[in-house]
């Protein structure tokens, strides 16, 4: 059986109207972003936005979850800025964000995982 | 308390209603966690529109639409963000037909001057039992 909320959402919803809607993420802020993202970046079809809601969400209950690993490790119940960075360190595909978390944390491992991506 | 750097980036509860929901009921979240992952979200956006666009623009297309969003997400190695992003694509894809074709319902005598597709739409939902089979599990259609 299909999960209701998603779904029937967007028949009744109706998809884009700037409200977040049955999108956790709000459609118009989506594309302000995408369009701040680069000069080249002119137009931008309705539907990428939407598509974006879902890999965002995505992506934040992923990161989200091994941030959690690490919070666990260190028997505590509180996510820190700590444990997210460094659940973007030991993913690779998260490498694209080490930058962003090390300069907010001055931890060693940090700074040396940079000197080695620098390197290759 | 409007923050210019921040209307810039995804909104704080948003992203943190989607933590909260992920974690068990009795953890917490410090609101600098939520300020690092607002800010890798929105980082993560940016970059992914940046391939996407870049490929617009070698193809010499002006805009960027769902198919280059999931196309970028592969290519980044977000391969299961990709493939759960297409079959919501092609849901909502679904969604925005059936909208449209219940509007043209009503506006029968449109549909000769609005062209082939209109056309096509009238039709699948004038016949309820091709329209049961396509909400169906279309696995079946694609399979050789």
């Amino acid at each position: 059986m299909r999960q209701p909320g998603r779904y029937s959402g967007l028949t009744m919803c109706g998809g884009i109207s700037g409200r977040t809607g049955p999108h956790s993420l709000p459609l118009a802020r989506i594309k302000k972003i995408m369009k701040n993202s680069g000069e080249d970046v002119k137009m931008i079809s309705g539907e990428a936005p939407i598509v974006f809601s879902k890999a965002c969400e995505m992506f934040i209950e992923e990161l989200t979850r091994r941030s959690w690993m690490t919070t666990l490790e260190g028997k505590r119940r509180t996510v820190h800025k700590d444990d997210v960075a460094s659940a973007v360190v030991a993913t690779g595909i998260f490498d694209f964000l080490v930058s962003l978390v090390s300069g907010s944390c001055c931890s060693e491992d940090i700074t040396l995982v940079e000197i080695e991506t620098l390197k290759s | 308390m409007v923050d210019q750097e921040q209307d810039g980036m995804l909104p704080i509860a948003n992203v943190g209603r989607i933590m909260k929901q992920i974690l068990p009921p009795r953890a917490k979240i410090s609101k600098e966690a939520k300020q690092t992952m607002q800010e890798c979200a929105t980082e993560f956006l940016s970059f992914v529109t940046g391939e996407a666009s870049d490929k617009c623009h070698k193809e010499n297309r002006k805009t960027v639409n769902g198919d280059d969003i999931c196309w970028a997400l592969s290519a980044l190695g977000f391969d299961n963000y990709a493939q759960a992003a297409m079959r919501y694509l092609h849901k909502y894809r679904e969604a925005e037909r059936d909208k449209a074709a219940a509007n043209n319902n009503q506006n029968t005598e449109n549909i000769a001057s609005h062209g082939g597709l209109q056309v096509k739409e009238q039709i699948q939902t004038s016949n309820l039992e091709f329209r049961a089979l396509e909400k169906g599990d279309n696995s079946l259609i694609t399979k050789p």
